[in-house]
């Protein structure tokens, strides 16, 4: 990658660091100051002055601090400086913290301490890139934005017959299609026929991980955005999904149906500024997947399938089966 | 205490038993006592109708024999009159009658010591001189033979007359002529025409045949009318002998006796029977209770016993499963610090980890440099001119291209400080970490409250928010004689209750005080209080106001067990949304203190 900035400081990207701890504001300067422009504060409440007063391409934030914890200040920011990537520092995993700053403070990724040296300076690169290709504008980000008429498709993908009444019930009033998948085929033919603006998803379909599915598809399709609604909570799991998958929320179940039609609506608004504005999209690029797991994903949806289909006639069956690899391989790119 | 179930149930059960029993036998007995009484009572009665039976029988049948004497003695009377009237008796009337007795009568009446009326001697002598008189007439005698004559070999013993006077004119037994009478009930009764009789027994009477012995006698006083059939002229008594009839009437009482004798004895001997037997069923049927109550106290003593064996197995499975709670919330405790340590690790080991590899890189820049330095070194030792041209047309990419300022040495030496900084905090942590978990568990030393107090704050500090502040004001040297684990365990707990209490914004207060006699730990929060009406439960095991998997509710339950084993006792004091002050108290001996001051 080469997203290190060039010797003209005006194009330096500019960082703020922040952590109560003075030696991991110290080993990020050294880190980034070769390449940024580095600017360190040690408190949220002194960042937030600092933020007034500069314009920012990216804040590093320590979430555990004294006062002001750092989804506070993240959330903070995103309304004062809408531009500026935002990611976030953890040295273990809080799960509320993690949940706050994927749906507050809409983190494009989690760094876990202790770091690794030479990705921190690249994904802070690519971060700086981002933040001057394309901008939201702050009202933009408002989640009572009213919902478009012309919304794409919702497609929703979950094992549970229950949670697909639910969440029909939820967006009775709002004009929009909902497309129920209960298996990850079933959901590939979907987004291989339609054009889906938001993808809902358990994080398990079928017993199968469907969160892979979710990071590939934001890999090839960036524009569609990918909410979770989910019953497990595990902080890892999220993690990965920020990095990997860029989710835009995650949600965790039991939800009340106000929240869900909040949820979807700004979802759609989300889906609609990255499909007018394509390079806003790169402002949720996200970690490349590894090939291993495409191909497991690949057996996986093929098993599944198999599964479902119980004994089925082979002729027939293996025709089936190879559409669907098809269309995974057609949809997901391998 | 223990409830001993068996023995309890057997104590109770045996005194109740005890108690049936009883009363069963003493009822039985009243039972029987009862039946008896009844039956005495019923004999009793029964007898007594009887008596009273043969009683009303003999006295109807002297009344019957009275009533047909005396109806006998009138027609005797009559017929007496009759034939004697003519022989001499109306002549004896008549000339007994001139006798004057007014002036025997003048003569008045005394009383004797019963106070009855009686006639004086003089008064008796006076008629006995009458009766001299009267014996004296011919007519008399005339009489006395004819009546003699025809009361001979009769029943009849005697016969008296008496004039309308009261006097008598005649008896068979001539000592008794000249009587007065005037005041006899019979004589009286006579007088107004109603004959009147009585049935006497005499031990002794002089009859016509002489003196007769041991008699049963009726007495009639009988009116005798004159021709005209209207006027009494006289009254005769006369005594007719009954005695055989009167045995006869008393040998009928004495049988029926006798049969109401053995009537009763044969009732008593069948009641005497029917109460043996009685006695026996009862016997037999208490009997029967008494063994029914052992076998159902049997049968009880096996259904107690095994549900005191179900019962103690059910305790030891609970205290077991109990521990093993206890055990995992110890360890899910410890897992929840584990994580908060790694993090507060993760801090240090990442910024001197970062550093490293930055300072290891920039090694690889400064090695062109040192070379380039010690081939300087190395030619200024060979020469010795002051002097020496270098060429760096070769090497002059290579110089240029070197950036490396003196600074940049600088900040490697400081960023190398910051790791030497970074470990010295890791190995603080590591310390603390140990002496929090200290591996001497069983063995109780004197240790000084305050370290245990750091230690526990330092610790906590991973796992409470940063936004909460804890204050330390520590007394001097609070040295307590104790398991130091278990004192840690003990402030942990206690400063995370203070910590969930806070919430988010807040401080605690940790102090450590050594008064004259104790010592005394606080733990004061400011966070939400606790409910007047959840105040009295919190030491309860499981007790818990938290939503489930935040607390299982046997912090505090433990944190006193501990204390309480050290001796010492746990209080708490709370405001409603203002704050809670948990107090530790150890009670130190007093010599203790004086040596300590002393020292
Ligand atoms: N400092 C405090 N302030 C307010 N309430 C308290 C405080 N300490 C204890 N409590 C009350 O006492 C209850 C019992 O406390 P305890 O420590 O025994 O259990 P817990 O904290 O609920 O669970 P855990 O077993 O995880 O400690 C708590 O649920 C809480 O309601
Ligand atoms: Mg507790």
């Amino acid at each position: 990658m080469t997203h290190a900035a060039q010797p003209d400081s005006s194009q330096r990207g500019k960082v703020l660091c922040v952590d109560d701890e003075p030696g991991i504001l110290r080993a990020l300067d050294w880190l980034l100051r070769r390449h940024f422009d580095v600017v360190t504060a040690n408190s949220g409440e002194m960042a937030m002055d600092l933020i007034r007063d500069n314009d920012f391409d990216v804040i590093i934030s320590d979430q555990r601090m004294p006062g002001m914890t750092g989804v506070e200040l993240l959330k903070a920011a995103r309304q004062l400086a809408p531009r500026a990537m935002r990611i976030l520092l953890t040295g273990y995993s809080d799960l509320q913290a993690v949940l706050a700053s994927v749906n507050e403070g809409e983190v494009f990724r989690f760094i876990n301490k202790p770091w690794n040296v030479d990705e921190l300076p690249v994904v802070v690169g690519q971060a700086v890139g981002l933040s001057r290709t394309a901008a939201p504008r702050v009202e933009d980000e408002q989640e009572d934005a009213a919902p478009q008429r012309l919304a794409d498709p919702i497609l929703l993908v979950d094992g549970d017959a229950s949670v697909h009444q639910a969440f029909d019930d939820a967006l009775e009033e709002v004009a929009v299609t909902v497309f129920h998948a209960r298996t990850l085929a079933e959901a590939l033919e979907v987004l291989d026929r339609e054009q889906i603006g938001v993808l809902v998803s358990e994080v398990r379909v079928g017993g199968f991980d469907a969160t892979r599915l979710i990071r590939m598809l934001k890999a090839k399709q960036p524009e569609i955005v990918s909410v979770i609604l989910s019953g497990e909570h595990d902080a890892e799991t999220i993690t990965s999904l920020i990095n990997q998958g860029q989710i835009y929320r995650y949600v965790p179940k039991p939800v009340r149906a106000g929240y869900m039609r909040l949820v979807v609506s700004s979802a759609q608004n989300k889906h609609r500024q990255m499909r007018d504005n394509p390079e806003l999209a790169g402002r949720h690029e996200v970690e490349a997947v590894p090939a291993w797991q495409a191909e497991e994903m690949e057996q996986d949806l093929a098993r599944g399938e198999r599964r479902r289909a119980g004994a089925p006639e082979p002729a027939s069956g293996v025709g089936l089966l190879q559409g669907i690899v098809t269309t995974f391989r057609r949809l997901l790119g391998r | 205490m223990r409830f001993r179930l068996v023995r309890y149930f057997v104590l109770t059960s045996c005194v109740a038993f005890l108690a049936v029993a009883a009363a069963l036998v003493f009822f039985q007995q009243q039972q029987g006592e009862l039946f008896r009484s009844v039956q005495s009572e019923e004999a009793k009665f029964f007898g007594e109708v009887q008596t009273s039976f043969a009683d009303q029988q003999a006295r109807s049948a002297r009344r019957d024999l009275l009533a047909i004497h005396e109806g006998g003695n009138v027609n005797l009377t009559r017929l007496f009159a009759n034939t004697l009237w003519d022989q001499g008796l109306s002549a004896l009337l008549e000339r007994a009658g001139e006798i004057d007795v007014d002036q025997c009568r003048a003569i008045p009446d005394g009383q004797n010591a019963d106070g009855r009326t009686v006639a004086p001697p003089e008064k008796k002598a006076c008629f006995a001189e009458i009766g001299a008189q009267i014996r004296a007439l011919p007519e008399f005698a005339f009489l006395n033979d004819k009546v003699y004559r025809a009361m001979h070999r009769s029943s009849v013993f005697k016969i008296k007359v008496y004039d309308t006077r009261g006097v008598t004119i005649y008896s068979s037994e001539h000592a008794q002529v000249g009587d007065d009478k005037i005041a006899n009930a019979g004589f009286l009764g006579a007088m107004v025409g109603t004959p009147t009789s009585e049935l006497t027994h005499r031990d002794k009477f002089s009859a016509f045949e002489g003196q007769v012995e041991n008699r049963d006698l009726i007495s009639s006083y009988l009116p005798l009318y004159g021709q005209d059939g209207d006027s009494i002229i006289a009254v005769f008594e006369v005594y007719s002998d009954v005695t055989r009839f009167v045995d006869r009437i008393n040998q009928t009482q004495a049988e029926t006796r006798a049969a109401q004798a053995s009537n009763l004895q044969s009732i008593a001997a069948a009641s005497e029977n029917s109460q043996l037997l009685i006695d026996g069923s009862v016997k037999r049927l208490v009997g029967v209770l008494l063994g029914l109550l052992a076998v159902l106290f049997a049968i009880l003593f096996l259904i107690v016993s095994r549900a005191d064996r179900l019962l103690r197995q059910h305790e030891a499975e609970r205290s077991r499963s109990q521990q093993q709670l206890a055990q995992a919330e110890k360890m899910a405790s410890l897992g929840q610090m584990v994580a908060g340590v790694a993090h507060q690790l993760n801090t240090p080991l990442a910024f001197s980890k970062s550093n490293v590899t930055m300072a290891m890189e920039g090694m690889r820049e400064l090695s062109a440099p040192v070379d380039i330095a010690a081939r300087l070194a190395a030619i200024t030792r060979e020469t010795h001119d002051d002097v020496v041209t270098l060429k760096v047309a070769g090497a002059r990419r290579r110089l240029s291209g070197m950036q490396l300022r003196g600074s940049d040495v600088d900040d490697m030496r400081t960023m190398l400080g910051d790791v030497l900084g970074g470990i010295e905090q890791m190995s603080e942590m590591v310390t603390n970490l140990r002496d929090f978990t200290r591996l001497d568990r069983n063995k109780t030393v004197d240790f000084d409250l305050n370290k245990s107090l750091r230690n526990v704050i330092y610790v906590a500090r991973s796992v409470i928010p940063t936004t909460i502040a804890i204050e330390e004001r520590f007394d001097d040297a609070p040295i307590l004689n104790c398991n130091v684990s278990q004192m840690n365990q003990v402030f942990l707990n206690l400063i995370n209750n203070a910590a969930q209490a806070i919430g988010k914004d807040g401080s605690i207060t940790v102090s450590s005080q050594v008064t004259a006699d104790a010592i005394e730990i606080r733990v004061r929060d400011n966070g939400h209080g606790i409910r007047g009406d959840v105040l009295p439960h919190i030491f309860e095991p499981y007790f818990s106001t938290k939503p489930k998997g935040e607390g299982t509710g046997i912090g505090l339950s433990i944190a006193r067990e501990i204390v309480e084993n050290h001796g010492g006792t746990i209080e708490v004091e709370s405001t409603s949304d203002e704050g809670t002050t948990f107090l530790v108290k150890f009670p130190q001996a007093n010599e203790h203190t004086i040596i300590d001051l002393a020292a």
